[in-house]
């Protein structure tokens, strides 16, 4: 039978010395009033907080240094994550970049656009989208309608996409298109290509969200140029690409810290002696969080060793998105809305309001809980 | 490094050891000992002679917490109806205040259950040869209970008896700072592990069941509405054991009453979860006498009250953070790496 074991990971002392070198950046930052927490983890964007960032060693950390990376381990960079998202820093600018499409265009791209585009992104002055869903291609994504067709040197690229989080801010978009076959092939003939935002034929168009915030848009191309390199893995290799892609973004800690700082004015309402009923509450949340958290080193070790633990990570995401949408719904209970306004309760009301609203997400991006609890069922060898 | 793949060895043999003694002694141990006082003293000898019962002490030869708890672990998945945990957390107990460690099967009484010169909820109490207790908040005594104990029993059906203090006899006591807080804790933690080795238990059983049992023409693993309730037991399940290895861990290099809050919390939680949702998927079938399911269930259900439920310790930790003040709850979570 499958077993998870979570096993433990020894931090480098080199992490323990970037962790104090990264909040002492962040409490200088805050002190200059650059930025306020907020709730959300990969939702407020600021791209000169990124490219401070960026200035400082913190994006592209894992990289070769010929590609502007900064050759240290995976455990380092996830201390600097988990850092930035506990302080509700705004780092949503660069977020996709750096966790995902830099390493897979590392990973899988031509020498010419490593070159191109690692070294801009390392310096947290080069942001990306992610094309994947479509108006009738959500979870199904091997549904897809957008065609590249083959021309001299390249493809030319039409079609639609949607919620495409951070387009208006995107230097790039990885779109996963499909370059052969018809949608009923599904996993056949797809292929992710990287799109310069500033060719010819895009229009991003914003769609509001339920909390009225331009996060996401509508992508339309229209006979996109694409450079033949610009492919990611390969033509006829997308749906790979982008399974893999998903496994890796699934245990970091923005999967169960996106409502942390929320926890934290909860703790500072409430105060040095809280009732009986108030410790237990938030007590529960500390101990579903440092589980949380060490699952999720835990499998940062795996991928560190070269494992791909896929079913751990989908047991990390579906565990720490239920705990972040859960920390809304028990603080208020303890600090309700209504009878309090003003004060202090000001950060708290705050974040309590937007957490509310944005909680839905969580278990939406990335992976439905419900695509993912299938993902666990055929794990445990039930599918 | 080789420390530590020869540690994994040992580990790994003791465990297999463990395997081969409940096939040969234990396939049916807990059904047989269900509600009735005394313990299996067969499989006992079996475990002792095999050098399991006394992985706790804290001197030369010890090989240490983890094994011991890795263990207990194992025992808890076969459902074993022996003072096992106990024991060996007894024997850590008297290492630790300088008490001779007698042979045999210990108990000990959780301190928070001492009230009125009674001690409740003692494992075992009537059939180990000494019990440890505290009769002082920094006072630990090992005491014979044998003429002073009355039978009970949890929900599991596992001895859990009242001890007449007055009328035990106190074999040796000592000083040791804030004894009784060690012993909550330390019960606590095994508990901890033991919830976490029933879970995987019940979770392989689970797995089993579904792919096996058939209705509307195929197994019921081929339903959505099972495979989703399945992989949330299989995430309950793997939070618990990650918070309760994370106890061990800390426990064995520092003194960390905050991670076995933790683990306790959250195993105690996450059981509930798990005994809910495969009571569910093993429907009528698994609600009867006659199945085994229940072996592990109903120690779940017992072990999560014991040593402080998961509210006591989620209160502990409320308190703990809140007394440090909201900022240091990052600072807490980040401690050790």
């Amino acid at each position: 039978m499958p077993e998870f074991r979570f096993e433990p990971v020894q931090m480098p002392p080199a992490a323990t010395r970037l962790r104090a070198e990264v909040r002492g950046f962040l409490d200088e930052e805050k002190a200059k009033g650059t930025f306020a927490p907020t709730v959300g983890a990969m939702v407020a964007a600021d791209p000169s907080f990124s490219a401070r960032l960026g200035a400082r060693g913190y994006l592209g950390m894992t990289w070769p240094k010929q590609y502007g990376g900064h050759e240290r381990s995976a455990l380092e960079r996830y201390v600097v994550v988990e850092e930035l998202l506990a302080a509700g820093a705004p780092v949503m600018a660069h977020w996709i970049a750096d966790r995902q499409s830099g390493p897979q265009i590392l990973k899988h791209g031509a020498e010419r656009v490593k070159k191109m585009i690692l070294p801009e992104i390392a310096s947290g002055r080069c942001f990306f989208a992610i094309g994947m869903s479509e108006p009738d291609t959500g979870s199904d994504l091997a549904s897809v309608k957008t065609r590249a067709v083959p021309v001299e040197g390249g493809f030319r690229v039409t079609g639609r996409k949607v919620w495409t989080s951070y387009a208006h801010m995107a230097h790039y978009v990885i779109a996963l298109v499909r370059t052969g076959g018809r949608p009923e092939d599904r996993h056949v003939g797809l292929t992710q290509l990287i799109v310069d935002m500033k060719s010819p034929g895009i229009e991003v168009r914003p769609i509001i969200n339920v909390y009225g915030a331009h996060e996401f848009n509508e992508v339309a191309f229209d006979d996109v140029f694409v450079p033949e390199d610009m492919s990611v893995g390969g033509i006829g290799n997308g749906w790979a690409m982008v399974t893999s892609e998903l496994a890796f973004e699934r245990s970091g800690p923005d999967r169960f810290m996106s409502t942390y700082p929320l926890l934290v004015e909860a703790f500072r309402e409430i105060g040095e002696s809280p009732n009986a009923s108030e410790a237990a509450e938030l007590g529960r949340l500390v101990a579903h969080l440092a589980t949380l958290r060490r699952m999720s080193t835990s499998i940062a070790g795996m991928l560190n060793e070269g494992k791909s633990p896929v079913t751990e990570a989908a047991l990390v995401k579906d565990l720490g998105t239920t705990f972040e949408q859960s920390i809304p719904e028990i603080t208020r209970r303890l600090l309700p809305l209504e009878p309090r306004g003003g004060g202090n309760g000001q950060a708290y009301d705050g974040l309590q309001q937007l957490a509310q609203m944005q909680a839905p997400c969580y278990s939406i991006r990335g992976g439905t809980r419900e695509i993912l609890r299938g993902m666990i069922a055929r794990g445990l060898g039930l599918r | 490094m080789s420390n530590e793949t020869e540690d994994a060895g040992v580990r790994h043999l003791m465990l297999r050891s463990l395997d081969r003694i409940v096939e040969e002694k234990a396939e049916n141990a807990a059904q047989a000992a269900d509600g009735k006082p005394g313990f299996p003293v067969d499989l006992w000898s079996a475990l002792e002679e095999a050098g399991m019962t006394a992985l706790g002490e804290e001197n030369e030869g010890d090989l240490g917490l983890g094994n011991a708890m890795a263990l207990v672990e194992r025992a808890a998945y076969h459902t074993l109806p022996v003072p096992l945990a106990e024991t060996i957390l007894a024997r850590r107990l008297l290492a630790k205040a300088g008490i001779e460690i007698p042979d045999g099967a210990l108990s000990m009484a959780p301190p928070s259950a001492i009230r009125d010169g009674k001690a409740t909820g003692v494992p075992w109490a009537s059939s180990v040869t000494s019990v440890v207790t505290t009769t002082a908040p920094d006072t630990l005594a090992l005491i014979d209970a044998r003429e002073a104990a009355s039978s009970g029993f949890n929900m599991a059906g596992e001895p859990r008896e009242t001890i007449d203090l007055g009328r035990a006899r106190i074999v040796a006591s000592a000083k040791l700072a804030d004894a009784a807080k060690i012993v909550e804790a330390e019960g606590a933690l095994v508990r901890a592990v033991q919830m976490s080795g029933a879970m995987s238990r019940v979770l392989e059983h689970g797995l089993t069941w579904a792919n096996d049992r058939i209705q509307f023409g195929r197994p019921i693993a081929r339903f959505q509405a099972i495979q989703h309730l399945m992989a949330e037991l299989a995430a309950e399940a793997a939070a618990g054991s990650a918070a309760a290895l994370m106890a061990v861990e800390a426990v064995a290099e520092r003194s960390d009453r905050l991670a076995i809050a933790i683990a306790k919390a959250r195993t105690g939680e996450a059981a509930g979860r798990v005994c809910a949702i495969a009571h569910e998927v093993f429907g009528a079938m698994g609600f009867t006498q006659e199945h085994t399911l229940h072996y592990a269930t109903r120690r779940l259900w017992s072990w999560r009250n014991e040593f402080g439920s998961e509210v006591q310790w989620q209160a502990e930790i409320g308190r703990a953070i809140a007394a440090g003040g909201a900022d240091s709850l990052w600072a807490t979570l980040t401690a050790h790496g």
